[in-house]
């Protein structure tokens, strides 16, 4: 009968473990669809697209899907480390995505590959700096800010090209990078997905994305833990910058030309995907990978936008709204966590 | 409650009792589990000057407010004029003719004087504002407190003694039946002080009811005709100035049962070296203060809220920006200065901020990735993180500290206060520092973790390191403290031993009574 006998126990973690699992926070909407929801509505989607959407899925559909996703996606991927700084976003975008390419083509073409990349480079990491300094160390606000910068960008580079459009060439190293596919893949696509890869390893790995999402919980509590917060915020834009360039590499890569209009939009698609990925715009909350899930979700929609014959307005339109919900159940999550 | 009108003053002529312009009937207030005021019945009658005073915590303010119509009391009931105030009515309060100055400056700094003054109650003539009208009636409230000043200056152009006195001149314009004012000279010199009395009493014999809020008993003596003393919420007593002393007042006010926990204080603590010193300090709110910390040594920072205790720890270590002086870190012999407050950090400071929930942590993140903040290069290789290294030393930290629930992936937020305090503390016990500087280490926090983090306190300065404690809870300085500096005005007024030393003797440096044996 020594098995009735209350055996001793060891303090261990499994009585804690039992008591805490009643007291898990209560099922929050708001807070579910905020984090979660996006895996199933992307998932529900691409199956809706795929049972009811003629001509989704096919090979020559979902090579364009993929094609138009990349360059959002590489742009995206950098502005997420923006947001989840708690620094809104990274209006700049549109014009470094321009910039990139147009550099690529027209340097490529004048001077040559590798100058044409080294120079995309160096405007980079003056986008990072520019709106880094003004944002991190003079704490301006950054739509303003990136609205402003995006402005001095167009702006400088449609007086120096004139609003030209740039042809690459047509057996060129980019036309060839453009046109080249891993089995089904376009290798933008594959780009794009190591990208993404590199930059989730960069956020959840390092050093410096660790302290991007401690800023972005709590710029105070993580200033005092004697981390340098300005050199956090200059990080943060300068991965978006990095981002915005090779997105505008794949892009102009995709055409094989590049004139600097071709990147309107891009701001609020790469928004879109960030938002609805569950990334929230008060920062310190989300992840590169949830960027990629949002991607997937608003690039499907679009195509399917396209497919049943839903014109460029509708879709534009489609988009703010998708937008206005997410950064409403983004607010509604944020009240509800801290209630 | 009718046989019996406690806090209604004697009426000096027995036939007539003034009836009180404001009166407050066995006023209890919670919030949450805690009881701000705890039964509490006061009044005051026009031509009086009544004094509300008591210390840090003691309720004076949560009572003001709910006199004042701001809050609603939790029981009990207030009357103005003698008729019952709709709980937590605040316009009806101010119709009544209640008007309160308030602690914080509550003007908008864009706006003039003359808008600020009648803010809400802006003059107009079919929905336009009428200038001229806002003038004349801010001009005649301002000459009433006998300041000058220009009537079209931006608010953010004036002083801070000067926008105080806007404040009460705004007051004074809705032509009050009441005034009650909280700490109003916390910001103001002794000649504008004076001023500011003198006025208040002129304007008391005008028959207006003034209710006084303010720990600083000189004041009390130069102006009040009734004190009341509260103490963690409940009326210690409530008598006539002439029946008190500086000497009892202090001790109505800190006389609560002495439960120091004394068995626990270091016995002869063993000092070395100066490691953290300050000298001629300035800063907005720190007037030129010298500091020594030793090895091993607690030293403990006591005085009122908004001494400016905060204010020097804060310049001390860089977090704000200093205006003169310099700190200075001493490791292993070598003297550093401290510039900003990265440099303090690196130098092996350690600091627990005094707001936990806004400086001390982020709250949606881990208690593991909080830990690893401070700590976040010696927990890396290169840029890349260690994860299984950060999990480990965040579960052996979580184990000092006595984390409950011992769960280091949980967000902070969802853990109790003192929980979430512990986990600040074992933010910067993973860096073993040699100076820790720790400023309200135990508000909210409940008993048992208040013993731990006592200890864990005791512990670091006998392993060595040299620490700073602000508190503005007494006993808590002095059971833990070697010294106790005493902070007011932004100066250090006093330095007391530990050992031996008692509630009244800080609370009297605190609250600046030894001003009046010096008169």
């Amino acid at each position: 009968m020594s098995s009735q006998a209350p055996a001793p126990t060891t303090p261990h973690p499994s009585p804690a473990r039992a008591e805490d699992e009643p007291e898990a926070t209560p099922f929050k909407l708001s807070a579910w669809l905020s984090t979660q929801g996006i895996v199933i509505f992307t998932i529900a989607l691409v199956l809706f697209a795929v049972v009811f959407v003629d001509g989704f899925a096919s090979l020559p559909n979902l090579t364009d899907v993929f094609n138009r996703a990349a360059p959002i996606g590489i742009v995206a991927a950098g502005m997420t480390f923006v947001v989840i700084s708690g620094n809104y976003l990274d209006l700049s975008v549109v014009a470094q995505v321009a910039t990139a390419a147009v550099v690529l083509i027209a340097v490529t073409n004048a001077v040559g590959l590798l100058p044409a990349i080294l120079l995309a480079i160096a405007i980079a990491l003056v986008y990072g700096l520019v709106n880094g300094v003004a944002v991190g160390v003079f704490k301006a606000n950054a739509v303003i800010v990136t609205l402003s910068t995006t402005f001095i960008g167009l702006g400088l580079l449609r007086w120096l090209t004139g609003g030209s459009i740039y042809f690459g060439d047509s057996d060129g190293p980019i036309r060839t990078f453009g046109t080249t596919r891993i089995g089904p893949l376009p290798l933008s696509m594959v780009l794009f997905v190591v990208v993404t890869i590199l930059l989730s390893l960069v956020f959840t790995r390092t050093n410096f994305g660790f302290m991007v999402r401690a800023y972005g919980s709590n710029r105070e509590a993580t200033r005092l833990a004697g981390v340098n917060t300005p050199a956090v915020v200059i990080g943060a834009f300068t991965m978006s910058a990095l981002g915005a360039m090779l997105g505008g590499f794949v892009l102009a890569a995709f055409s094989n030309t590049a004139v600097s209009s071709m990147s309107d939009g891009y701001d609020f698609r790469a928004l879109a995907a960030i938002i609805v990925g569950g990334t929230s715009v008060f920062g310190g909350r989300g992840s590169v990978m949830r960027t990629l899930l949002g991607v997937v979700f608003v690039s499907v929609l679009t195509n399917i936008m396209v497919l049943t014959g839903l014109g460029f307005g509708f879709q534009q339109m489609a988009i703010g709204l998708l937008i206005v919900l997410a950064v409403s159940v983004d607010a509604l999550a944020r009240k509800t966590r801290s209630s | 409650m009718s046989d019996k009108e406690p806090g209604v003053p004697p009426s000096k002529t027995s036939s007539e009792t003034p009836v009180p312009v404001v009166e407050g009937r066995g006023i209890v207030k919670r919030f949450g589990g805690t009881q701000a005021v705890d039964d509490v019945s006061i009044s005051v009658v026009p031509g009086e000057v009544h004094g509300l005073v008591g210390e840090n915590g003691a309720g004076k303010s949560t009572l003001m407010r709910v006199l004042a119509g701001v809050l609603t009391p939790t029981e009990g009931e207030v009357l103005i004029g003698g008729q019952p105030l709709d709980p937590g009515d605040t316009r009806a309060a101010l119709d009544a003719g209640v008007s309160l100055v308030h602690q914080e400056l509550s003007l908008v700094p864009e706006m003039t004087v003359a808008e600020n003054i009648l803010l809400g109650s802006t003059p107009t003539r079919a929905g336009v504002i009428d200038g001229r009208t806002q003038r004349r009636i801010a001009r005649a409230a301002l000459e009433e407190i006998g300041v000058t000043v220009d009537l079209d200056e931006p608010i953010s152009r004036l002083s801070v003694a000067m926008r105080q006195f806007v404040e009460i001149a705004r007051a004074i314009a809705r032509q009050p039946r009441v005034l009650i004012l909280d700490e109003p000279t916390a910001t103001l010199t002794p000649a504008e002080t004076d001023h500011l009395l003198a006025t208040l009493q002129r304007l008391a014999d005008t028959d207006l009811a003034i209710l006084y809020i303010s720990h600083r008993i000189p004041e009390i003596f130069a102006l009040c005709d009734r004190v009341t003393v509260l103490r963690d919420g409940k009326l210690v007593i409530a008598d006539e100035i002439g029946n008190y002393t500086p000497d009892s007042m202090v001790k109505h006010m800190v006389g609560r049962e002495l439960q120091l926990d004394m068995e626990h204080r270091r016995v002869e603590p063993e000092h070395g070296e100066v490691m953290l010193s300050a000298r001629g300090l300035k800063a907005p709110d720190v007037n030129d203060v010298d500091l020594d910390v030793r090895a091993g040594e607690i030293v403990g920072l006591g005085g009122l809220v908004g001494a400016g205790r905060t204010e020097i720890v804060r310049a001390m270590l860089g977090a704000d920006p200093r205006t003169g002086g310099e700190t200075t870190v001493t490791l292993d012999g070598r003297r550093r200065r401290i510039g900003g407050y990265r440099s303090a950090v690196h130098a092996g400071i350690a600091y627990i901020p005094e707001e936990r929930r806004t400086d001390g942590l982020s709250l949606t993140m881990t208690v593991s990735d909080n830990i690893a903040l401070p700590n976040r290069s010696s927990l890396s290789k290169g840029f890349v993180l260690q994860r299984r290294r950060i999990a480990e030393f965040a579960r052996s930290l979580a184990e000092t500290v006595n984390l409950r629930p011992p769960e280091i992936e949980r967000e902070v937020g969802q853990f109790s206060g003192g929980n979430q305090q512990k986990v600040v503390i074992a933010k910067w016990l993973g860096r073993r520092p040699d100076v820790i500087v720790l400023d309200e280490p135990t508000r909210g926090v409940d008993v048992g973790a208040k013993a731990e983090i006592h200890r864990l306190i005791r512990e670091l300065a006998d392993d060595g390191a040299a620490v700073l404690v602000v508190s503005s809870d007494l006993p808590e300085l002095l059971e833990l403290s070697d010294t106790i500096h005493v902070v007011r005005d932004g100066r250090i007024v006093g330095v007391l031993p530990g050992v031996g030393t008692d509630e009244a003797a800080v609370m009297a440096l605190a609250a600046g009574q030894q001003e009046v044996d010096a008169a």
